[in-house]
This record gives C-alpha cells, structure tokens and sequence, in this order.
C-alpha cells in the first residue's frame, strides 16, 4: 500500500506546488467503529459540514467523504498544517464529542495523497479489498461539494481523474472478481447457474441468522418472491414478513418447493431435512430445470450424495466460505498489479498539476511523506 | 497437392486462415484463464481476421472452378470448417457468446490443417453442380456449422457445469458464460440448425441424378438427421438433463467430426454427373 504518515505541524513543504492536494481523517485501520461512529456525517449533514470544514481547515477547495469505514478529507490548500491541527477540533466541533482524534488522524500531501485517492477509489483501501461500493461513495461526496460550489479545478480533475483510474484498474485485474461473504458468494454462484435471478424463487428452511443474511442478499439480486417454513409457524411467519415473504407449514414445504429454483436451509434438525431418495422424488414432481440448495446448517440438513443429482447443485456452509476465503486471497494477490495500473494516472495528474504551477518538479518534491 | 486449378495461390490464403485460427485458439486459451475481462477481444479479432482469409480461399477457389467450392472433399472440408466459423461469427456476438471461439478456432483449426495435409484436393473433372445441388450442399453443411456451434456451446456447459458440481472455481469460471445462457442459446442455435438441416436434407431428394441412389451417404444423412431431431425433441419436452443434452449434442458432433471423411470419400451421391 501507500505511505501513509500522520499529520505533524511542519511547514518544509508549504511552497511545494504539489501541496496544493491534502487529504487526511480516519479510517477502519486505525480507528474502531466505537469511534468512527461517533463522527459518521448524514448525507444531510454534508453541505454544511463542508462549508464549516472548509473555513475551519483553510481550504480552497473540500470533499468531505464519509462512509462507515472512513471519514476522510480531500482538500487543496496553501497551508496544509492548518488543516491537519484544525481537523481534529473541527470534528469535535461539528459533532459535540470530547475525543481527541490528532493521534489517531492521518495527513497526505501531493502525490501520496493522489496515490490514497485512486487506491481508495479502486478498493484497494477497502476492508474487503476490492469492493466497489466506495467509489459510488467518492462519487457522491464529490457530487455534493460540486453542487455546493466546494470544489475547483485542483479537486475537479483529482477526482475525476480517480474514477477513471479505478475504471481502470476494475477492467485490467480480477481486484473485484469473486465475492467474499457467504452471501455474495452465493449469489454468484446462483448467478452462474440462473444467470438472471428474477425469475428464480427462493425458499429458506429454518429462520437462522446466516439464511435470512443469504436470502436478502438473493432478493437483493432480483429474485422476486420468498417463502419461508420452519417448524415453529410464528418464526417463519415472522421472517416472512421481514423478508416480504410467504410463510409456509413446516408439514407443506415439499408441496411448496415444486417451482422453487433456490432452496436455503438452516434448521437445528439432527437428521437430514432432505434425502437423495426424497429429492429424487420430488424432481419427478417438477418440469426440469437446474435447483440450486444452500446447506447452511451444521450438522446439515441436505444429504450429501444429492450433490450426484443432474441439474442439482449443493453447497454447504464450508464449501462456501472456501469459496470467499479463495476469493479474497486472490484479490490480495492483485493490489501490486492494480498499483502498477495506477502508477500512470497518478504521474498524469501530477504532470498536470506541475503545469498549472510551472514547477515541472513537482513530482519529486511531492513524493516525500509530511516530515515529522 | 495441387487444386483443381493448378495453383497453390489460393491453398495459400487457407494455410494463412489456419495459422489465424491457431493463434486465436492459443489466445482464446489464455482468455479463459487470464481472468481478464478484455482478453477474449484478441482472440475475436483474430478469428475473425482468419476467416476473413478463410472467406477469400473460398471465393478464390469458386473463381477458379466457376462453381461453389465443394467439388472435392478438400474443398467440402474447408467449407464444413467456414460454415461454423460462419455460424459462430452471427451467434457469438448476437449472444455475448464470444468466449466460444476459445473451442471453436481449435477445432477449426484441427479440420483445416487435417484438409491441408491430407492428399484431397485432386484434380479431376468438374462436375455440373447446378444451383439445387448447391444449394442442398450449402445448406446441409451449414446445418451441420451450426450443430459445430451448439456443441461449442455444449462443450463450455459441461466445464461449467463440473466446476460447480466439483465446488472448484477456476479462471475459466468467471470467463465463461453461466450454464442457464448456455442452455438457452445451445437450445436456440439447434433449433436453428434443425431448420437449416432439414431444408438442405429435403432439398436433397429432389436433385435429379445419373446412376443409382447413394445409401451410404443417405443413411448418414438420416443418422445425422435424428441426431438433431432427438436434440431438439428432447430438449422440447424436457425429457433429459441438462447435461446429457449437452453431451449428447458434443457427442453428435465429434461422431460427425470422425465420420465425415470416411462417408465423403466413400459416397457416390456426390460422384456428381460430370460435364461432357
């Protein structure tokens, strides 16, 4: 990854064309979520966070990023020191906590700064690397000071810039390829089988914790209807109406799964819930089309040898999280190739950012950390 | 080794195709396991680029004997080859299916470089083909393109299909398409063939002809035929999995693969009546 220094009062660098791009603030590597969520800004919050952060940090121009792993700064400024001492009280102010946050917050100038950007942009920075969410988070934080008049032409073509560069490295490596939860990973994989999920109907046994997770990750994939049996009526009809789902009796599930294509279950049950010989006969039931189970249970509820069924596909709980465990070391392998992706963009912006301040050093005067 | 013609000229322009299948078979591979989204793009353009070349020998080779060239089984083998390459070119990108070429540039491959080294395209008379018969003969080996495609299609199921059987996801996971895209477009493109085949194998018995009825050739036809229509009606009434339609269509087609040398050298169907 990037340097990554602290904020210290230096001001060596202050005339550095390329100090004209800060960023700082608090992220999930440093900070725990006790305290990142004590400073979280609402989206509703953002236009006069920023106009307060702004004036208080001595900003030209601001971006103010919140998500629930960061709350970072993006800034051009004459006086980077300023920003990195009023940061911490401008939190504090804004939020009416009494934590100081100076040791725990960070401070980048110049091209290690753009370098955090577009590693953040990219997911690199992610705590599940790779993970794309973040970007539509810059994008949004970026389109609301461009709308309150926050940004100029330094922050314009930084972020701008950043997305490009992340588009970039999504394209040319496997960064976001494979998910990495049970749920994500099960969605791929439903995805492989059905391809598109809205035509494919879900049904949970047992209303556990890690079945209703995967079931809303599927119906947050398009699948359009759910239904839920469980031996107590009350818990299913419960989830059901959680999930905006069906209950089903415990006794009518196999009548009820004829036209299912995605079967999860998580029952307590010490035996098999679903045999070979009773899938068989409930295949015979049904027009042939593939029938995707998730066996989230342990000790599990499908029987294993189901798995031999053609157009049957079975996963258990270990199967998938081998799954996501693969997936993210793969994506682990991937940062020293994105990086080398970004590597042109960053120079590209920092070629561009010497230009308007006719240092055409600025590249290496840039790349050296806040001193201390 | 010389064409009809006398000339090499054209052999040339089937040599350049083959090489640019081989390629586009090496990158195609590389596709499939670099995990790279853009990669199969190389190894579209470059089939593409070698059926261009492919095309041209063709048309070369029609110039030069004033007739569609599948007068000899050089020339049958050649245009067999094209039409799936044909058949891939429309459906591949119609379908977002281009990772098929991955599988069909090998085969397409293999079936030119066994027609370029083979001792088949002999000089003899040319026969008087006329535009039934060569519309017969175009549309059968166009029908028979198409089968190629649907058990490319079949082919890449079958890796998918073991993969998720198997819980073991590699590149070619995520390079290929999902097995409900492929069951839907291998369904499709035999349907498609189905048609195709039939009015080339239709057309057949209505094509005067001296001497007597060609039944090797003929019982071939009809073999090929049920083929398909088995493919089709059991995929209309869902009478089998998934997967053993799959192999059965891969099945048909390497049968078709391994036969259509020895029924075309055998046939007297298309000992056609010569000029003269």
């Amino acid at each position: 990854m990037f340097s990554r220094t602290r904020a210290r009062t230096d001001l060596s660098k202050m005339n550095s064309p390329s100090a004209h791009v800060i960023c700082g603030g608090l992220t999930f590597q440093e900070v725990p979520v006790e305290l990142r969520e004590k400073v979280a800004f609402r989206d509703g919050q953002l236009p006069d966070a920023l106009a307060q952060m702004r004036q208080m940090l001595g900003l030209r121009e601001a971006v103010l990023l919140s998500t629930c792993n960061r709350v970072e700064y993006f800034g051009a400024t004459t006086q980077p020191d300023q920003a990195a001492a009023a940061w911490p009280d401008f939190l504090r102010q804004f939020h009416a906590v009494s934590e100081d946050f100076s040791p725990l917050s960070f401070q980048l100038r110049g091209m290690p700064c753009v370098e955090h950007l577009y590693s953040v942009a990219s997911g690199l920075k992610s705590m599940v690397i790779g993970e794309t969410e973040v970007l539509g988070q810059l994008k949004d934080a970026y389109e609301v000071a461009c709308t309150h008049g926050q940004t100029g032409k330094w922050l314009n073509r930084l972020f701008q810039s950043s997305f490009a560069a992340a588009k970039s490295v999504r394209t040319h490596t496997a960064i976001t390829r494979g998910h990495v939860s049970v749920g994500s990973v099960s969605v791929e994989l439903a995805e492989k089988i059905f391809g598109d999920l809205h035509a494919c109907h879900v049904m949970v046994l047992g209303a556990g914790d890690t079945s209703e997770k995967t079931a809303r990750s599927l119906l947050g994939h398009g699948a359009p209807s759910i239904r839920v049996a469980n031996r107590t009526f009350e818990r299913a009809e419960a989830l059901a109406a959680e999930l905006g789902g069906e209950a089903v009796p415990w006794e009518h599930w196999e009548d009820r799964a004829l036209d299912v294509d995605i079967m999860i279950s998580s029952t307590s049950a010490p035996h098999y819930v679903l045999t070979r010989e009773r899938l068989e006969a409930l295949l015979q039931r049904r027009a042939r089309r593939p029938l995707f189970l998730i066996d989230l249970a342990v000790p599990r509820d499908f029987e294993p040898s189901i798995n031999l069924l053609d157009d049957v596909f079975l996963y258990d709980i270990d199967d998938l999280q081998s799954i996501a465990q693969t997936h993210l070391r793969k994506r682990q392998t991937e940062i020293t190739r994105s990086m080398e992706i970004l590597k042109p963009h960053v120079e590209r912006y920092m070629e561009w950012a010497g230009r308007q301040t006719g240092d055409p050093n600025a590249n290496n005067v840039s790349r050296g950390p806040v001193q201390a | 080794m010389l064409g009809l013609t006398g000339s090499v000229n054209d052999r040339l322009w089937l040599f350049l195709a083959t090489l640019g299948y081989l390629a586009s078979a090496g990158w195609g591979l590389y596709a499939l396991s670099s995990q790279r989204p853009l990669a199969n793009r190389g190894a579209f353009v470059l089939i593409a680029i070698a059926f261009v070349l492919h095309t041209v020998f063709l048309q070369e080779r029609g110039q030069a004997i004033q007739h569609c060239p599948i007068t000899n089984l050089f020339e049958t083998l050649a245009f067999f080859s094209w039409s799936l390459v044909l058949t891939y070119m429309v459906v591949g990108p119609a379908y977002r299916m281009s990772i098929l070429g991955a599988f069909t540039a090998p085969v397409v491959f293999l079936i030119n470089a066994f027609a370029l080294a083979a001792p088949i395209d002999l000089p003899g008379k040319l026969p008087q083909l006329g535009w039934q018969l060569e519309l017969h003969a175009t549309l059968a080996l166009l029908g028979l393109g198409v089968l190629g495609v649907a058990a490319m299609a079949g082919i890449a199921y079958l890796i998918q299909e073991r993969q998720l059987k198997r819980h073991v996801l590699t590149a070619w996971f995520y390079s290929l398409p999902n097995v409900g895209r492929l069951e839907q477009v291998q369904q499709r493109v035999l349907i498609l063939g189905f048609v195709i085949f039939s009015a080339g194998t239709i057309l057949g018995f209505f094509i005067p002809h001296r001497g007597p009825d060609d039944w090797v050739k003929i019982a071939w036809s009809a073999a090929v035929w049920c083929l398909y229509a088995v493919l089709v009606g059991v995929l209309a009434l869902g009478r089998l999995s998934h997967k053993k339609t799959a192999l059965l269509s891969v099945a048909g087609y390497v049968f078709i693969l391994l036969t259509f040398w020895g029924i075309n050298s055998l046939s007297e169907a298309h000992v056609f009546p010569h000029e003269g």
